[in-house]
């Protein structure tokens, strides 16, 4: 499979996906069984639910939050990862139009 | 005015207790009838009828949602949502932890009653004097399409006239106005959408903000906005009927914005056939 991108950009350098509290968390697991993309993983143990695979969350996307009753999940500041993605938009078009000229 | 409210009844923490006194206010006030959410679940035949004749007003204490959840079991014809988290969240006020309603939560409740008593009549005025001063903007009618077929699944792609995001949000752009929707592949993905949740008219959205909720039987999902600019009109032909989307994606917008940096914000976005490919990637990989 190919690397995935959003926008043009390498996944994997954007840094979006949900951070759980676990002191507000009370493994309800409503964020896992809404989450179609298998970002939450069941565990063992003390923490029942990790964020396993944070590539697989789709970027700007926050549904899971708003399945959560206790509040237990943020995401990263919208503002910020959008310059970001600009940033590297920018970047990965600069290198497309550098191996065109090669 | 009046209409049914269906509110959490809150024995879980203080929010639901606030939406429970926000629906005894508007029923004390003669403006709602409430529908009590345990017998609802318990017997929902009690009130089919009232739930087919009036349009409803679900009121949540906290994202568990107990209330919405009810609503869509009950296929209700759901008016307007409130979540008490939700408005907390924005006001950055804090709940003291208890169940019992202090003065201040007491006071939450009234402001959030009043606010949904003014927003159902300003429902019910807009409905009788539609907005004449905003001009009509002729947006094209998608006129060919490709076709990417995954498994039993058909998905339609307009060719020309729209561009989209990488989160499967469609974007129109005619005389400086934009119309947003979501895409076929998306509609298919969440089925049966029973709920649209739009942005305010006239707040101000920048790409990438959020432009609204689609609910379906399946999911919630956010609409992230394609461009930046201003809600000049909310689709309430599809706010009225959101099963519309699922009919006609691509006819069935949700606001229309006047845009404030399109240039820049088409930079972000692709064309049709971009798409397309992309549609076939997605459906490809799950």
């Amino acid at each position: 499979m190919a690397e995935s991108t959003f926008m043009g950009v390498p996944r994997s350098k954007i840094p979006w996906a949900p951070t759980i509290d676990y002191d507000k968390c009370d493994f309800c697991m409503e964020c896992d069984e809404f989450c179609p993309h298998r970002v939450f993983e069941r565990r063992e143990g003390d923490m029942k639910l990790v964020v396993a695979n944070p590539d697989n969350c789709v970027v700007f996307c926050r549904a899971c939050s708003k399945t959560c009753g206790p509040d237990a999940l943020s995401f990263p500041d919208k503002p910020a990862t959008v310059a970001l993605i600009k940033k590297l938009h920018a970047e990965e078009d600069q290198a497309r139009a550098e191996e065109g000229e090669a | 005015m009046s209409y049914l409210v269906l509110a959490c009844t809150g024995l879980d923490k203080p929010e639901g207790s606030i939406a429970r006194e926000v629906a005894l206010r508007l029923a004390e006030e003669g403006e709602a009838e409430i529908v009590c959410p345990v017998v609802l679940n318990r017997t929902p035949a009690r009130y089919k009828k009232a739930l087919a004749d009036s349009t409803l007003i679900v009121v949540d204490g906290c994202a568990t949602q107990c209330a919405g959840k009810l609503a869509a079991a009950a296929k209700a014809s759901v008016a307007d949502k409130v979540m008490v988290s939700d408005v907390l969240k924005r006001s950055g006020e804090a709940l003291a932890p208890e169940l019992r309603l202090g003065p201040d939560a007491l006071e939450l409740a009234r402001k959030i009653a009043d606010e949904i008593k003014a927003a159902q009549a300003a429902h019910s005025a807009e409905a009788q004097a539609p907005d004449q001063a905003l001009g009509e903007v002729e947006f094209e009618t998608p006129a060919e399409f490709a076709v990417v077929t995954h498994d039993k699944y058909e998905f339609r792609i307009p060719l020309t006239a729209y561009f989209f995001n990488a989160n499967d949000v469609w974007v129109q752009v005619a005389g400086g106005r934009a119309r947003v929707g979501i895409s076929d592949y998306m509609q298919q993905r969440l089925t049966d959408i029973t709920y649209v949740d739009p942005p305010k008219l006239g707040a101000p959205i920048e790409q990438f903000d959020e432009v609204g909720t689609v609910e379906s039987t399946k999911a919630n999902f956010e609409v992230v906005s394609p461009v930046s600019g201003t809600v000049v009109r909310i689709n309430e032909a599809v706010t009225d009927a959101p099963e519309s989307i699922n009919e006609d994606p691509y006819g069935s917008w949700i606001v229309e914005l006047q845009l404030t940096a399109w240039d820049e914000d088409r930079g972000l976005l692709v064309d049709g056939p971009a798409y397309a490919a992309e549609v076939e990637r997605k459906a490809a990989e799950e």
